[in-house]
């Protein structure tokens, strides 16, 4: 018998299901799925308007109460990503970016769609609108951002529609 | 509070993939080696006398196991005693130094072994046929499930914001400042025989590879890597007891933990966990924020991105806010320079398996303060004092930091 070493992989992959709740966060999903809102909620005490939403407001330890925010807002930061996970890897290039909209008081990440996607097109302090998926699930891939002046194309394409 | 001390060191090379070894043969093979150093040192202990034990170890689907202390308790023959894990992210390894000193510190144990681990690269995908974009899935899960990572949020890319952030607000650092990182910490690993990623790179070849997440490169990043790291720490009366030469003290731990969601951040381009950890643990050792350059002779940064380097020079009061990218150019953080950052290479130059690297930084820290660094030694142990930085998980948002002082650094 052989002294030499000899590796032994397998091939094994941990897969677990899902029927996961988005608790007291369901509102948002459910509003964004079937009406094309984007809440947030705002603090009862200092008015916060937390995005993504919360019902407790973590600073004041009061309740939050959902408001609608508005569909507009500005990059605070963003980049373009070249090499991702397994999971994302077919989506390459894509850009995110950190986008607070009108009104709200901190930003959300998302997806930020251009046809153009260089880095000064979706640079900090552009302008962007969301755009929604016409089939919607109720998860945060519902909707993205486009940059303000390419909206209207965005809405003559087949898969997507405007919100407000 | 007890005065608790390293003793034993035990660092296993940095691989890009350990065939040969699983996890818990690498926490085998760190705890013999800072068994080894501990005797070496002067304190004649065997695993028996170690009494408890901390885990580093963060991620469950890299080691296609959950709970994985348990199996290596198991096989480093430490049943009977307590163990506790600390997974941190990133951050997991300083983490887990704070929470080993809180335990001797606390006289709960006279002798704790600290140690991380981690074996990344056994995750496979399958589409690519390679491993990285699997062990990226992997630490993805790490990001908020609900929000973010939907968004394809990825490490690079939640470091890059804060970076990209950092630039819009101070202009610095610039790709090219950048780069010097990875050029320096690439050169310093050459000397390090358990880096992985050793390489004599210019800031040219680092401009040109190839992007992986805008403005980062292939070579701003450091590898995802397969490794072992252990200490062993003592109370004062047992480093006496045991007769230890060279004992380094832990004078000072701080950590923070910053918002997760880099979106609920006041600046986006800060992270104030570093800057609350580095003044708590400056303040516990006696020493102060903005004169700390000169009151330490060394720093293990967290350079996961070479951008992120620059940034923790001004978070760690190195230098003035927006002072980070001129302090690279001007040779400040090199080996020779004024305070050298990263000798052991970093985790650029070592490669970053999660939950053995703060360990291994706070122990590379140690040995430097022992002068006993070999080849990549710091030539100018005056001060006594070293720091270990830590960083992770979304956004960044854990941070730790501990500091150490040999016998001439508690003189003084």
């Amino acid at each position: 018998m052989s002294n030499e070493f000899q590796a032994h992989q397998i091939r094994d992959i941990i897969k677990i299901n899902y029927k996961y709740t988005m608790g007291s966060q369901s509102k948002f999903f459910l509003e964004l799925m079937n009406n094309k809102k984007i809440l947030g909620t705002k603090c009862s005490k200092c008015g916060k308007i937390w995005m993504p939403p919360r019902i407790n407001c973590s600073d004041c330890y009061v309740s939050a109460e959902w408001i609608e925010v508005k569909q507009t807002g500005i990059i605070e930061v963003s980049t373009i990503v070249w090499f991702t996970t397994s999971a994302f890897i077919k989506n390459i290039p894509y850009a995110t970016g950190y986008i607070k909209l009108d009104g709200a008081d901190t930003a959300l990440l998302q997806g930020i769609f251009s046809e153009n996607l260089v880095p000064s097109k979706i640079k900090k302090g552009k302008r962007v609108r969301a755009v929604f998926q016409k089939e919607r699930e109720g998860k945060m891939t519902d909707f993205f951002f486009v940059p303000e002046d390419e909206y209207e194309n965005w809405l003559n394409k087949p898969d997507y529609e405007g919100g407000d | 509070m007890k005065k608790v001390a390293i003793i034993g060191v035990g660092i296993t090379p940095f691989r890009a993939r350990y065939l040969d070894k699983t996890y818990f043969e690498l926490a085998y093979d760190a705890t013999k080696l800072a068994l080894e150093d501990a005797n070496k040192n002067g304190a004649d202990i065997t695993h028996k006398d170690l009494q408890s034990t901390m885990y580093g170890i963060y991620n469950e689907l890299f080691e296609r196991q959950f709970m994985p202390d348990i199996f290596i308790n198991s096989y480093l023959g430490m049943n009977n005693k307590p163990g506790t894990r600390i997974a941190s992210g990133g951050a997991t390894g300083g983490y887990t130094v704070r929470m080993a000193y809180a335990e001797v510190a606390s006289g709960l144990s006279d002798l704790c072994l600290c140690i991380g681990v981690e074996k990344c690269n056994d995750c496979y995908d399958e589409q690519t046929g390679t491993t990285t974009p699997e062990v990226l899935n992997s630490i993805a899960y790490s990001a908020d499930m609900t929000y973010e990572y939907p968004m394809g949020m990825m490490a690079a890319s939640s470091y890059v914001s804060m970076v990209n952030a950092h630039f819009e607000e101070f202009g610095n650092p610039t790709e090219e400042q950048m780069a010097l990182v990875s050029v320096k910490n690439h050169g310093n690993a050459m000397n390090n025989p358990k880096a992985q990623s050793p390489m004599n790179i210019t800031v040219e070849d680092v401009m040109n590879s190839r992007i992986i997440c805008y403005p980062f490169k292939l070579l701003d990043c450091c590898l995802y890597s397969e490794a072992s790291a252990a200490l062993i720490l003592a109370t004062e009366q047992k480093v006496k007891e045991l007769k230890v030469e060279n004992p380094i003290w832990i004078t000072g731990v701080g950590a923070a933990n910053t918002d997760c969601f880099i979106g609920n951040r006041e600046d986006m381009g800060r992270l104030y966990s570093n800057i609350y950890a580095a003044k708590v643990a400056y303040k516990m050792a006696g020493l102060e924020y903005d004169k700390i350059k000169s009151q330490i002779d060394l720093a293990e940064l967290h350079d996961a991105f070479s951008g992120q380097e620059v940034i923790s020079y001004e978070e760690l009061g190195f230098v003035p806010f927006g002072g980070g990218g001129k302090w690279i150019e001007s040779g400040g953080p090199l080996m020779d320079g004024e305070l050298p950052c990263c000798p052991s290479g970093g985790l650029i130059g070592c490669g970053h398996a999660v939950g053995a690297t703060g360990i291994m930084s706070t122990g590379e820290a140690a040995l430097q303060l022992r002068r006993d660094a070999g080849k990549h030694q710091v030539k100018t142990i005056e001060n006594g004092r070293a720091i270990s930085h830590s960083i992770g998980g979304p956004g960044a948002a854990y941070a730790a930091i501990i500091v150490m002082e040999n016998e001439e650094g508690m003189k003084k």
